[in-house]
C-alpha cells in the first residue's frame, strides 16, 4: 500500500485513477488539477508516489516533475500521457520519472506501473 | 483545388474518423456499441452542424502550432450521458436528463484522447508533429445556436457515428491555411521521397498514397468556337506521328516516355523507354513544341 498524490486537470481522470488505486489497496492522500497545485500538495503531503498528467493548464506535468525531482531526487513519479506525446514522455523519463501510462488505459495498467515503481 | 488535395483531405478525414472510433471502442468495448458510418465532404452552401438532433453537446479541439483547423464532436445529450456512464463503468441512462460536472469532464477527456489519437494520425499523413489545445465544451439548444457557434470554413469533412445507440457526428473544419500547409508538407514529402528513391525503397508512409497516372498520345490546339462546334464522328488530328513516343504523367509531372502497344488481351499498354524520375518543380517540356494550352489527353486512374 502506498500514499499517492493524483494530479490531472480533468476531474474525471482524477476519479478514474483514484478509483483504480483505491481498488488496488492504495491510499489516495491528495489530488491536484495543475502543476503549481501539484508541487504545493507534494511538499505538504510528501506522498510515497505521484501520478502526473503531462498536458495541464498553468504549469504542465514536465515542469512540475522537474520541481518535484529537485525537491527530492528519489521521488517516485508516474507520468500519464495521451497518445502522440512520445517526445514529452521520453523527456520526463530522462528527468527522473519512473514509468508512464498512456491514456486511455485500463485500471490494471495503472496498478502495474505503481507496483513496478514501488519495487 | 486539385484532385490530389481532395484525396489528401479525405485521407486525413478517414484516418481521423478511424482514430476517433478506436478510442471510443476502448470506452465502449462491447460489440455494436460504436458503429462508424459515412465519411464525406460537406457540400458547399451546407453548414456542417445542420441536421443533428438537438439539444446536443459539442466538444471542440483545435490544432496548435503545426497546423490550423479543428475538430468538433457533437453528441446528443443522451449520447453524452451514456458515453460518460460507460467511461465510469456505471449503468447507461435511458433519458436525456442533465449532464453533471463529472459527465462534462469525462466527455472533455474522451474528446482530448480521441483528438490526441487523431492528431497522431494527421501527423503521420503530414509528416510533422501536430499538437492540440485543451477541449472546449459547448451545449447547443438547436440548429440556430449550433450554426452561430461555429464559423464555416472553405472545406469541412463530417464522419457519422452511432455511440451507444445515439447518433453522433465528427466535424473537421478545414480552413485554407490548413490546405496550404498540407500541400507544402506533401510537396516536401515528395521531394524527400524523390531523393530517397535513388537510394532505396519508398518510405512506407507513401505506399498507399493515391496517384493519378496517365498517358498522353498527343495534343491539338483549336479555338473554342471550333471546339464546341465539333460534330459526332469528326476526326481531330493530333500533333504526333504513329512512331513518336508517348508521354507518361504522374500527378501533372511528366516522368517518362514510352511506346504504345496492344497486349495479347487486346488492351492498350505503354512500354517505358526513358524515365525522368518524379521531380518537384515545373515538369520537363513535352516532346512537342506546341504550347501546353488546350490539350487532348487520354486519362486513366
Amino acid at each position: 500500500m502506498a500514499r499517492v498524490l493524483v494530479v490531472d486537470d480533468a476531474a474525471f481522470m482524477r476519479k478514474m485513477v483514484t478509483d483504480a488505486l483505491t481498488k488496488g489497496g492504495h491510499d489516495v492522500v491528495g489530488e491536484a488539477g495543475n502543476g503549481t497545485e501539484a508541487v504545493d500538495r507534494w511538499q505538504e503531503l510528501r506522498p510515497d508516489l505521484t501520478t502526473l498528467d503531462i498536458t495541464m493548464p498553468e504549469k504542465d506535468g514536465l515542469a512540475a516533475l522537474k520541481e518535484i525531482i529537485t525537491l527530492d531526487p528519489s521521488a517516485l513519479v508516474i507520468m500519464c500521457s495521451a497518445l502522440g506525446q512520445e517526445s514529452k514522455v521520453l523527456e520526463s523519463i530522462k528527468l527522473g520519472a519512473k514509468d508512464f501510462v498512456v491514456k486511455p488505459f485500463q485500471p490494471d495498467r495503472v496498478l502495474d506501473a505503481v507496483a513496478k515503481a514501488l519495487g | 483545388m486539385s484532385a490530389s488535395t481532395d484525396d489528401a483531405l479525405m485521407q486525413i478525414g478517414e484516418s481521423t474518423a478511424e482514430a476517433v472510433a478506436g478510442v471510443l471502442r476502448i470506452f465502449c468495448p462491447e460489440d455494436g456499441q460504436i458503429v462508424a458510418g459515412l465519411v464525406a465532404a460537406v457540400p458547399p452552401g451546407t453548414h456542417p452542424m445542420e441536421g443533428i438532433p438537438y439539444p446536443a453537446v459539442a466538444t471542440g479541439v483545435s490544432y496548435v502550432d503545426g497546423v490550423t483547423g479543428g475538430n468538433v464532436f457533437v453528441m446528443t445529450i443522451k449520447g453524452a450521458r451514456r458515453l460518460a456512464a460507460s467511461m465510469m463503468g456505471a449503468e447507461l441512462p435511458d433519458d436525456a436528463g442533465e449532464l453533471t460536472e463529472l459527465d462534462l469532464s469525462a466527455i472533455g477527456e474522451a474528446m482530448n484522447q480521441m483528438m490526441s489519437s487523431a492528431a497522431m494520425a494527421t501527423s503521420s499523413v503530414l509528416g510533422k508533429e501536430v499538437e492540440i489545445a485543451p477541449p472546449e465544451l459547448n451545449q447547443l439548444a438547436d440548429d440556430t445556436a449550433a450554426v452561430q457557434a461555429f464559423d464555416t470554413t472553405p472545406h469541412a469533412i463530417t464522419a457519422q457515428f452511432s455511440v451507444l445507440g445515439e447518433p453522433c457526428r465528427l466535424v473537421q473544419f478545414i480552413p485554407n491555411a490548413f490546405i496550404v500547409r498540407m500541400n507544402r508538407a506533401l510537396s516536401e514529402m515528395t521531394t524527400e521521397y524523390a531523393s530517397e528513391y535513388a537510394d532505396g525503397p519508398l518510405s512506407p508512409l507513401v505506399h498507399d498514397m493515391p496517384l493519378r497516372v496517365w498517358a498522353e498520345l498527343g495534343r491539338v490546339k483549336m479555338p473554342l468556337d471550333q471546339l464546341v462546334g465539333l460534330p459526332v464522328s469528326a476526326v481531330v488530328e493530333l500533333d504526333r506521328e504513329v512512331d513518336d513516343p508517348i508521354d507518361l504523367y504522374v500527378d501533372d509531372l511528366r516522368f517518362a516516355t514510352g511506346r504504345l502497344l496492344v497486349t495479347d488481351e487486346r488492351e492498350w499498354a505503354a512500354r517505358i523507354e526513358t524515365v525522368y524520375g518524379v521531380r518537384v518543380g515545373p515538369p520537363p517540356l513535352p516532346l512537342t513544341s506546341s504550347p501546353p494550352t488546350p490539350s487532348t489527353t487520354t486519362q486513366g486512374d
